[in-house]
């Protein structure tokens, strides 16, 4: 019963949320009508969007030595997240069969495995440096926590799935994954979507005014 | 007629004693040399399969054989040793592990109960002094946070068979297990880093110096009710340290062993590294219930050096009086209303102002 609902009804529900919710945030950002910029453009626009992109993805050198926890820990958890989001190999077989109808070569269980827990030991630095840092602690919101507390629980459920010899911790993980999905459009997680568009709009204000950024 | 009758069932009885008694008198030396065999020297027909099986079974010892397959220990059929092995976790492991564990909560419960909290004489005046930066504290929750999931899969693996089952049923225990194994497993390698942060982060203010015997010595102050002198780190919490540091590292490496057993190492050294890793858990984890239970409800102000690396100057001239000298004269105490602003207590002092600044406006 619980399980044809987390499977069925529950799981397409949450694919509609997550897919109307994200539309529903990016439409405005990409459709958006902005006062025309009538200067004179100093440098190309485009240059400065694509330099941007990359350029704030390198820590800044003046700054290094103090957010170097965060550098490191954020590059963990997000190059850990997307290695076991992507390539683990039940993800790939799942995307295969079920949306794709093709997959491609999953990362070998040991290399699955120190993704993971990358991407655990990123998490729970960057979540302990929000909660003991007084600054972050101030800027952080209730629901940066259910964020961080919500991903950390699906990478969770989904590791205690990984004998893959019980379907009802398959079920807890989905059901997990489902939550995830639900809470995603409405939160700070909507920055995986965002944060390419965020980057190369103002890189391209900069850059049209020749000013690197 | 009457005898020619007799005679022929005369003759027949004797036809009939003749044919079952005779084979008895040929059968009857063999027998009794039989009985008297068996009394003198046992069984002569041997059951042609016990050699083979007891050379099988290897009771006496492993004898390695040869085999097509070749990795560690393919020429060993059964191994012997597997079974000494296996009573011992079930019969003292298991038993003397949980011993242990309850027979050290409940000394500490004691403990707790003849000697309360122990109060800072004059109690706390608020006034700070910063001790832990933000990675030393980020560096100790991992490893707290990671020790404790390990803790608690290690002992649902471990006791989950006599406390858990019968709580909760053999299909319930089995889905645990499963999900408690595969996060031990992935989450071991995580706290060997995390005691590598721990090492980088405390490792030169862990050093022994003079003075430590002597804290240790009077028990570090709950052992009578004069001061013990101490600096930034004092006898006990540099034993605890190292404590850690070093059967962290044990508990790492026997679960590093027996998490890749495809690398060369035999069963023996398998079954070895488990005992090795179970006795090294249940000693740390034990520690832990005294370093948690000093932490939060043992002493008054010890927790808030961890929450926000800044502890009541009473609090360091109590525990660590050489520490909280040098911090007097460094000029390093900081008022209860800096304390509150630099951890952005001042919510109510900055909606006063707000409100005070919108009344002005009006």
């Amino acid at each position: 019963m619980m399980a044809d609902f987390i499977d069925g009804p529950l799981w397409y529900f949450s694919l509609a949320v997550f897919s109307i919710g994200v539309i529903w945030r990016l439409t405005p950002l990409i459709f958006s009508k902005h006062p025309g910029d009538l200067s004179v453009p100093r440098e190309s626009a485009l240059a400065g969007a694509i330099r941007t992109v990359f350029s704030r993805s390198i820590p800044d050198r003046g700054s290094l030595s103090r957010v170097s926890l965060q550098i490191v820990a954020g590059y963990m958890f997000h190059l850990g997240l997307f290695a076991v989001l992507f390539f683990a190999a039940p993800h790939v077989l799942f995307l295969h069969e079920q949306w794709l109808g093709f997959g491609w070569t999953p990362l070998p269980h040991w290399a699955f495995i120190l993704a993971s827990q990358f991407a655990f030991l990123g998490l729970l630095m960057l979540w302990l440096h929000r909660v003991v840092n007084p600054v972050s602690r101030l800027i952080s919101t209730t629901g940066d926590h259910v964020g961080t507390i919500l991903t950390f629980v699906v990478m969770l459920s989904g590791c205690l799935a990984l004998l893959q010899g019980f379907n009802e911790l398959r079920l807890l993980h989905r059901f997990c994954v489902e939550l995830f999905l639900i809470y995603f459009p409405f939160s700070k997680l909507m920055h995986t979507f965002t944060f390419i568009p965020s980057r190369a709009f103002t890189g391209a204000w900069f850059g049209r005014r020749g000013v690197r950024s | 007629m009457k005898n020619h009758w007799l005679c022929g069932r005369s003759s027949h009885l004797l036809l009939l004693i003749f044919v079952f008694i005779l084979p008895l008198t040929y059968a009857m030396p063999g027998l009794s040399q039989t009985t008297a065999s068996a009394e003198n020297e046992g069984v002569l027909m041997k059951n042609p399969g016990a050699e083979l099986w007891r050379n099988v079974r290897q009771r006496d010892s492993a004898s390695v054989g040869i085999s097509q397959v070749r990795s560690v220990d393919s020429g060993v059929l059964i191994n012997p040793h597997a079974d000494r092995w296996a009573r011992f976790r079930v019969n003292y492991l298991i038993e003397y592990g949980l011993m242990t564990l309850v027979a050290i909560a409940s000394l500490i419960l004691l403990f707790y109960l003849a000697r309360g909290k122990v109060r800072i004489e004059g109690g706390l005046c608020g006034k700070m002094v910063h001790r832990f930066n933000d990675y030393e504290r980020i560096s100790h929750w991992v490893l707290a946070i990671v020790f404790l999931f390990l803790a608690v899969t290690g002992l649902t693996l471990l006791l989950g068979r006599p406390l858990l089952i019968p709580l909760l049923g053999h299909k319930v225990f089995s889905i645990l297990a499963s999900a408690s194994k595969e996060s031990h497993n992935l989450f071991g390698p995580v706290f060997l880093v995390s005691l590598v942060m721990m090492l980088v982060a405390f490792v030169k203010r862990n050093i022994y110096a003079r003075g430590d015997l002597t804290w240790l010595l009077k028990g570090g102050g709950m052992i009578g009710k004069t001061h013990v002198s101490g600096g930034f780190f004092n006898m006990g919490e540099k034993s605890w340290y190292w404590l850690v540091i070093l059967v962290g590292l044990v508990i790492s490496v026997s679960g590093l062993i027996l998490v890749t057993p495809n690398l060369g190492q035999g069963r023996v050294v398998m079954e070895l590294s488990h005992v090795v890793h179970v006795v090294a858990a249940i000693v740390l984890i034990g520690f832990s219930f005294g370093h948690i239970y000093l932490a939060t409800a043992g002493t008054e102000g010890t927790g808030e050096g961890m929450k926000s690396g800044y502890v009541d100057i009473k609090w360091a001239q109590a525990h660590h009086d050489r520490w909280a000298a040098e911090c007097h004269q460094q000029d390093l105490v900081i008022s209860a209303e800096d304390y509150a602003k630099l951890q952005g207590k001042t919510n109510s002092t900055r909606d006063a102002s707000s409100s005070a600044d919108m009344q002005e406006a009006k």
